[in-house]
């Protein structure tokens, strides 16, 4: 027994290790959203797939690609044939195709000064994974916050109570009034302002606002709603096979339960006669 | 059946080997579970050699092609997800069961005589893992994987007067690039089948010198304190294994990514050097000793990377630094709390290790530096201590039991 409480110790201790009070500085934690295919039971949610996947291709790919990923197997989400070679046609290319942007990478460094990466590993590739591309999706200025940014911008000094209510809209310290200046200028020079993307500016332009897409589902495509369908594509694109992993892993892991009790009884037997 | 059996026993003697080696094999009856931990590091030896020969049939070692080809495996490959994430995943498990392996030993006296080659065999065994590890690391062509290799290979640059022409042959270039990964590949390839070979010999040298026990006294009546291994101990190894699975698989299947850095799903790109760069987690307590050598200005980087070889090879001085005449530290208070002072400044150096460099904890209060400096002289205190407080005898050992 003293073997399981060292054990238990050592785990507690392991998980309680990062969580003590220390400042490394930088982003603004996202939000954590729910998602229905987290979790060990967790299944994708094939009309949000859908919707995301027109959201993808009708908004993300005018820039960026999904390159693992053939138009034809957004199939299995319920598209028919004809829509697939219509979706492939949009983007001059056929349904047999990977989900390459028709901007070339010459184009794109010319626009924005950077080759758009590709989209299909993003939910694993960034800290804060699902939660942090709905974050960068919805953490643009909403229409009252750029008010609130203009108002300040009308004149060259920010006030007291200007800093106090910037401050919750910048992730900002109220008291730190030149950092608000200066996130403020680069916002009125055009620089993308993001409040979940570390360093707060970006390449990027709002890619998405309530009403951008209509859904062929009739679903209301609101920022909120079209942020999560396209997360949720794009964590399907990242991990195709998270179903039948999961789906697996269930089988085995219920087998190995199983086969380890057995086991745990046999020793307990065997060594009965030792003892 | 038993015919054959004469035939080939007549010609080389099977059934005489497993029979006094395996199944009548006297095992100490008093081994704790921290003894399953063995045959634990084997099993993981045995998973990682056959994922990765799998792996090796799909994967390219060339830098235009190695991330995309390990997206053909996790896509494409029939289960090459499951051999993917089994391996990465099983790094990790290997190196989590190692680490116990080698406290163990520590912990019981496993290294003193008579077993100080077994000892010494099982730290180039560690030694190697991590050079193995390393070495896979690099394969995905990531961002963690491209970075890391290139922080780590830069350190060959602190050898004096030959570093800087060292580094260019280890790269085979004057960065890391293709044929760097090239030859990690090879190397990452090679490496299973020689940590294997030691394997071997580990057992062999355990097999001459018998098994410590938790008491850590010799064995006296072979009869009364010994028990045949099958079944006693097959039966409480394959419990273990079963135990291990069932945590194993639980990450392999529902938090495969939880020990992987999501920077590596980006593509090794060498004009973009990420915010961050972090060690597989094993590393960390060793990254963290290197770390902390930075008050000795141009001396530093040689001073670091001395104090990070160096905290692997005081490990092999460890069987002459103990003095006391007693093995298991059950019986000696003092080398008790040494212990577990050690264990703690590990897992604390660890955590140094993952942070940034300039990172501080408690407000800004306590520069992580500070810690790491603290937690790499606590590392080595450790064995200096051990040695003060056995060779001259301020410890009082406890009575030892007469036998098992």
């Amino acid at each position: 027994m003293k073997f399981l409480k060292i054990a238990q110790v050592a785990i507690l201790a392991a998980a309680f290790i990062p969580q003590i009070a220390f400042s490394a500085g930088g982003a603004v934690k996202p939000p954590a959203q729910e998602w229905g295919f987290k979790g060990a039971f967790g299944k994708f949610d094939n009309a949000a797939v859908k919707r995301g996947a027109q959201i993808a291709i009708e908004v993300c790919m005018a820039c960026h690609s999904f390159k693992y990923i053939q138009f034809d197997s957004l199939k299995q989400f319920g598209y028919t044939e004809a829509e697939i070679v219509a979706l492939a046609e949009s983007q001059g290319r056929t349904k047999k195709d990977k989900m390459i942007s028709a901007m070339d990478d010459v184009s794109a460094q010319e626009s924005f000064g950077i080759i758009p990466p590709d989209l299909s590993l993003m939910t694993k590739a960034r800290k804060g994974y699902e939660d942090f591309v709905y974050g960068i999706l919805t953490g643009y200025l909403s229409e009252s916050e750029t008010g609130v940014v203009d108002a300040a911008l009308e004149d060259e000094k920010i006030s007291k109570a200007e800093a106090l209510e910037l401050a919750p809209i910048l992730h900002a310290d109220a008291t730190k009034i030149e950092h608000i200046k200066m996130t403020l200028d680069r916002i009125s020079n055009g620089d993308n302002f993001n409040k979940y993307f570390p360093g707060q500016f970006f390449a990027m332009p709002m890619p998405l606002s309530d009403g951008a897409v209509e859904y062929a589902d009739g679903t209301e495509s609101s920022l909120k709603q079209m942020s999560h369908d396209v997360t949720t594509f794009m964590a399907w694109t990242a991990e195709p096979t998270l179903i039948e992993r999961k789906t697996l892993g269930f089988k085995v892991l219920l087998y190995l339960v199983f086969f380890t009790i057995l086991l745990y009884a046999v020793k307990r037997r065997i060594w009965a006669k030792a003892h | 059946m038993s015919k054959l059996m004469e035939w080939v026993d007549a010609r080389i003697p099977v059934s005489d080997m497993i029979k006094s080696q395996a199944t009548e094999y006297p095992t100490p009856k008093n081994l704790n579970y921290w003894w399953n931990f063995g045959s634990l590091a084997l099993f993981m030896l045995i998973i990682m050699i056959l994922t990765g020969l799998f792996l090796a049939m799909h994967y390219k070692p060339d830098a235009k092609q190695a991330f995309d080809v390990v997206e053909h495996i996790m896509r494409d490959v029939n289960y090459g997800w499951l051999l993917r994430y089994l391996h990465a995943n099983g790094a990790t498990f290997f190196f989590i069961i190692i680490y116990v392996h080698i406290f163990r030993g520590m912990y019981y006296g496993s290294y003193r005589a008579p077993r100080e080659i077994l000892w010494w065999i099982g730290v180039i065994i560690f030694f190697l893992m991590m050079g193995t590890g390393f070495l896979g690391y690099v394969l995905p062509w990531g961002q963690m994987s491209y970075w890391g290799a290139a922080v780590i290979t830069n350190l060959i640059t602190a050898v004096p007067v030959i570093g800087e022409d060292l580094v260019i042959w280890v790269w085979g270039g004057f960065s890391v690039d293709d044929a760097t990964l090239n030859r990690f590949y090879v190397l990452h390839f090679l490496l299973p089948f020689v940590i294997f070979a030691l394997v071997i010999v580990h057992m062999w040298a355990l097999h001459a010198v018998h098994s410590n026990n938790p008491d850590g006294i010799d064995i006296v009546d072979e009869k009364k304190d010994t028990l045949p291994f099958h079944p006693y101990f097959t039966i409480k190894d394959l419990y273990g294994i079963g135990v291990l699975l069932i945590i194993y698989c639980w990450f392999v299947f529902f938090a495969p990514n939880a020990f992987l850095e999501p920077d590596n799903y980006i593509p090794a790109n060498p004009m973009q050097t990420p915010a961050h760069i972090v060690p597989e987690w094993y590393f960390l307590p060793f990254y963290a000793i290197l770390r902390s050598i930075d008050f000795l200005g141009s001396f530093s980087k040689l001073a670091g990377v001395i104090a990070m070889v160096g905290a692997i090879l005081v490990l092999f001085v460890l069987p002459f630094l103990d003095r006391s005449p007693v093995r298991s530290f059950r019986y000696r208070p003092l080398s008790r709390s040494l212990f577990w002072i050690f264990v703690a400044n590990s897992i604390m150096l660890g955590w140094v290790g993952y942070n940034p460099a300039d990172a501080t904890a408690f407000d800004g209060a306590l520069p992580l530096i500070i810690l790491g400096r603290t937690g790499t002289a606590i590392y080595f205190g450790y064995f200096v201590m051990l040695f003060i407080v056995t060779a001259f005898k301020i410890e009082k050992p406890l009575p030892l039991p007469k036998s098992l």
